[in-house]
């Protein structure tokens, strides 16, 4: 289902959802999300200062900014509704997008990852001087991340976005001791997919 | 001493001070750790740099999207107050997929009747009981289109009507009449209606199991018969009348809507049910939960967020009410079932406040 990518056009699906929660929210009489109605006041702010952030670390596991900028959006408005302490917000905001972003990642609901390519950015992205990635291996190894388990796979993300180990392991319940562990296997595994598809040395 | 493990060198990488003194001497003196570390470095970087993101995002532009769409805060609200409110409740409670899959599971699990060949109405709503979700369980539950196809059949098209006599000529439903309204809300309210809303969940088997090997599970094996059945899913219609502040935020709301009733194609209800709640991804808590709550056919779960809500029940005029109240204190809403209809009222008042206008409605 499309819910996830309400963020611009909140397609039909977003306003028919069949369930208690879309009959009871549809004619608006139950406080199911708690303070709706009520805007956090902290809002704009903590959506300007934290929104670019964000969108890359969404875009990392989507490696396309339009889906990225969708992520976003829905993480901000689950943010808006929630009573996350705002100097907490960083680490929440960078959790909730690549646990969202992975999901859509693999809900095979997006485009394919080369469609999204295509019109995203150019085709070689040189980093450092030797390291250079084409757009078919980006999107293997997208490819491979929405393989990965779940909690690797977003250990990886959590750990490329900024994350220290201790904010990885408090994130993804696991001891701090497996967090490396857990990133390193994650990247052998996606280094495999690229090495497979690396135009040959 | 052993060499660290690949998980240490992996540390090693970003954060030196958080591996032990012990294991940082031993690599500055191994020439094989040395070039494990190089390798284990160069592959971080490798994939950092296949992960990078290009560009930057517009912070400016986002947010006026933002503002101006699915969570218009009081401004935006204010153009177009009704409206604009009820659709963020819906794009905000309903944009989020693990809500949608929890909402579709619980009211999955609502029923227990066997089915004949044909479609049987094997679930009917007559009373809602909260089911406690946390936001870890909203991050462990998969979308649900991981568990098979959902169609929209009928759309409700929610509008903004003139008046209760439009929306009960467009619903067939009365809006319930509130006696005196509670200090704080004044003037007239905007009415709300919305027609019967249908659709059809087709499970599909391989779609489970696709969804299950990307969690490294395995699927249960799905009981005979079950891959391609059609559940068919109705609610409504719905009308609601919505008191406003001047800033655009619903002080008062009263609604009434047909309860949701749930038709099955030909497998048992109960073994769809038993079924779904067996599969990897749903916390055992929250399975747990509604399994309890689904031994008869009657009794809808309504998925509540545990951090930001407390719920309990009252009496009103002889049905038993589900009372949720915000903890922050700012909220409550009060929600039962009768003869087939499901009225709520909720609003930015006490959950007293709130029960007196729910056993004074006309």
């Amino acid at each position: 289902m499309d819910l996830v990518r309400n963020g611009r056009s909140a397609p039909a699906a977003v306003l028919t959802f069949p369930g208690p929660l879309g009959r009871v929210g549809g004619v608006g009489d139950v406080p199911a999300a708690g303070s709706r109605g009520a805007v956090r006041p902290d809002l704009e702010e903590v959506f300007r200062g934290n929104y670019p952030r964000v969108v890359a670390v969404a875009a990392r596991v989507l490696g396309s900014r339009d889906s990225a900028e969708d992520v976003a959006q829905e993480v901000f408005l689950s943010f808006g509704r929630s009573a996350v302490p705002a100097e907490e917000a960083g680490g929440w905001l960078t959790v909730a997008a690549t646990h969202t972003a992975l999901n859509l990642l693999r809900s095979g609901r997006r485009r394919s990852a080369r469609e999204e390519l295509a019109g995203d950015g150019p085709a070689v992205v040189p980093d450092t001087a030797d390291l250079v990635i084409t757009r078919d291996e980006r999107s293997s190894v997208r490819a491979a991340l929405a393989r990965l388990p779940h909690k690797q796979a977003a250990a990886l993300v959590l750990r490329h976005s900024g994350l220290s180990y201790a904010e990885v392991a408090t994130a993804l319940d696991m001891s701090p001791g497996s967090v490396g562990t857990t990133v390193r296997r994650a990247e052998s595994v996606l280094l495999k997919e690229l090495n497979r598809h690396a135009s040959p040395e | 001493m052993r060499h660290p493990s690949e998980g240490v060198l992996r540390r090693l990488v970003d954060e030196p001070a958080g591996v032990t003194d012990d294991d940082r001497a031993h690599v500055a003196g191994c020439p094989d750790c040395l070039r494990a570390l190089d390798s284990v470095r160069a592959d971080a970087d490798l994939v950092g740099a296949a992960l990078a993101p290009s560009g930057s995002a517009d912070a400016d532009a986002a947010w006026a999207r933002f503002s101006a769409t699915a969570s218009a805060p009081a401004a935006a609200a204010a153009r177009r107050p009704a409206a604009a409110a009820a659709r963020r409740r819906w794009s905000t409670r309903m944009g989020r997929p693990a809500i949608a899959a929890a909402g579709a599971v619980a009211l999955l699990t609502g029923a227990g009747v066997a089915a004949a060949n044909d479609w049987l109405p094997i679930f009917s709503a007559e009373r809602v009981d909260p089911v406690a979700i946390t936001s870890t369980d909203l991050v462990q539950i998969p979308d649900l289109s991981a568990y098979g196809d959902l169609e929209f059949t009928q759309a409700p098209e929610p509008e903004q009507v003139a008046d209760a006599a439009t929306a009960r000529e467009r619903t067939g439903l009365d809006v319930p009449e509130v006696g005196d309204l509670p200090a704080g809300v004044s003037g007239d309210p905007s009415y709300l209606a919305a027609g019967q809303m249908s659709a059809t969940f087709t499970f599909s088997a391989d779609k489970a199991a696709q969804a299950a090997a990307a969690e490294g599970e395995v699927l249960p094996p799905p009981p005979a018969g079950l891959d391609g059945s059609r559940l068919r899913l109705q609610a409504g219609p719905g009308v609601a009348a919505v008191w406003t502040q001047p800033t655009g935020v619903p002080t008062l709301v009263v609604a009434r809507a047909g309860a949701p009733t749930v038709y099955s194609s030909g497998v048992p209800f109960e073994t769809v049910r038993d079924y779904l709640l067996s599969l990897p991804g749903l916390p055992a808590g929250l399975a747990d939960q509604l399994r309890s709550l689904s031994t008869d056919a009657a009794t809808l779960p309504l998925p509540v967020p545990a951090e930001l809500v407390t719920s309990s029940t009252a009496d009103v005029d002889g049905a038993e009410a589900t009372v949720l109240t915000s903890r922050d204190g700012l909220f409550a809403g009060v929600v039962w079932v009768e003869d087939g209809v499901l009225t709520g009222v909720a609003g930015s008042l006490s959950a007293d406040e709130l029960l007196s206008v729910a056993r004074d409605l006309g």
